[in-house]
């Protein structure tokens, strides 16, 4: 099974569980699995411009990318504000 | 039968309460923290808390909590109809609807967007009369965004809704929110120097209905204070009247005195912050003929300001009256406004205040 990290935030957000197991076959279907969909993706589906999406510590900007059985996901904020 | 403020900030959620006195206040929170709240309230017909929630990453939702802030379960996702072309942005006012309709609750938002929800904000339906509105192509955004801040419902008929969007102006709806009714008579755009009376494009900044009158509205504009005793049909500039400045955000009203009311003026609209260097709260007590300066127990030295959220009342005798400045103070009066202690002080930039029953 794949693995998905989150950051504190969206672990709060999904009910105290920062560490989901998935056996989708790309990234954004493990990503629209997740309870905290909405605070990722907009209502048309396109994810928020602000969130990082790191596969086995890479960065990738395309969802279709596959999962493999130890592949980890990590879900990063973009770094600004204040 | 107590009363707390609710205080939204940039950073959280705070809840203070009070004593029977409501000069002594206990500060208790952050709650949401991660994200801004906008406005939040209590549902008088349940006691459930509601927030209007943001976060820059993660985008507008809402929040709701039926056991006092403990634990919060957050809405299904919000979004706008594909055909509109626009998505949900922000989060800015949540309002329990009629008390004849239990679990019906509205938001109010960018971009100048309505959500009726009919489970008690688990899940939201956009309303679409309003994306569709005739008059939507005029509407402009103002500072913050073309914003639907303002969402009252008249106690005597569920049916009438109120809204204010920033920068479209009043609208009413007689049909539950079938369908909405620009009601921004005699009310300027000065921003519009070639038609400064335009049937829709007023930047309201707040809008009340007073609860015991409710035919009786006040506005907070960009350009003024207003009353309306027709539902909106008709308003009358209150002016040259003692207020320092026609300009301010925020609004409060006695709900035990229709001819009452509260402002906090700013500078204009280049320069927004407190008029004569000091934290001044007016009222009138004559329906807005005359204004007086209330500033005992205020900062006699500052550059505030408080945003349309900003202030609030309580329905205790005599009326409390709750501002929140960005700097981070809670000022409350316990009388009216005749007096008013610093309730709390260092929390995050506020953004709203809502005064509410407490047990």
């Amino acid at each position: 099974m794949a693995v998905i990290l989150l950051p504190s935030l969206l672990a709060r957000e999904a009910g105290g569980e920062g560490r989901f197991e998935t056996d989708a076959a790309n990234v954004r279907d493990a990503l629209r699995g997740l309870p905290i969909a909405d605070l990722l993706f907009d209502e048309r589906g396109n994810l928020r411009p602000l969130v990082n999406v790191y596969v086995d510590r890479e960065q990738i900007d395309d969802l279709k990318t596959p999962l493999e059985e130890s592949t980890e996901i990590r879900l990063v904020a973009a770094v600004a504000g204040g | 039968m107590g009363v707390a403020a609710l205080v939204g900030t940039r950073k959280g959620l705070f809840v203070l309460t009070g004593d029977e006195t409501r000069r002594d206040w206990n500060v208790e929170g952050p709650h949401l923290t991660g994200f801004e709240v906008f406005h939040a309230t209590r549902d008088p017909r349940d006691g459930t808390l509601h927030a209007a929630t943001n976060n820059w990453v993660y985008g507008a939702t809402a929040h709701r909590s039926s056991d006092q802030g403990e634990t919060w379960e957050r809405a299904e996702q919000i979004g706008l109809p594909e055909e509109s072309g626009l998505t949900w942005e922000r989060s800015w006012h949540i309002e329990p609807g009629h008390a004849d309709e239990p679990g019906t609750m509205w938001l109010g938002g960018t971009p100048g967007a309505l959500f009726k929800s009919t489970d008690g904000g688990a899940t939201w339906e956009p309303v679409q009369s309003l994306i569709e509105h005739p008059t939507r192509e005029k509407w402009n955004p103002g500072a913050g965004g073309l914003c639907c801040h303002s969402i009252q419902i008249d106690p005597s008929d569920a049916s009438r809704i109120y809204i204010a969007i920033s920068a479209a102006g009043g609208f009413r709806s007689e049909d539950g929110g079938g369908s909405w009714t620009p009601i921004n008579k005699n009310v300027a755009a000065d921003f519009f120097p070639d038609n400064p009376f335009p049937e829709v494009g007023q930047c309201v900044h707040k809008l009340l209905v007073h609860p015991a009158q409710p035919e009786r509205i006040w506005q907070q504009n960009h350009c003024g204070v207003y009353r309306s005793d027709d539902r909106g049909d008709d308003w009358e500039r209150l002016e040259d009247n003692g207020l320092p400045s026609g300009f301010g955000f925020p609004l409060a009203l006695d709900p035990a005195d229709p001819d009452t009311a509260y402002v906090i003026p700013e500078e204009g609209a280049e320069n927004r912050v407190t008029p004569n260097g000091r934290l001044g709260v007016y009222r009138t007590r004559d329906g807005g003929a005359s204004w007086k300066l209330l500033k005992e127990g205020l900062p006699q030295q500052a550059w505030a300001s408080v945003m349309r959220e900003g202030m609030s009342f309580d329905r205790l005798e005599p009326v409390g009256i709750y501002a929140g400045a960005q700097s981070g103070s809670v000022f409350i009066s316990p009388d009216a406004g005749d007096s008013w202690v610093e309730a709390a002080q260092y929390l995050p930039t506020i953004l709203s205040v809502e005064a509410v029953e407490w047990q």
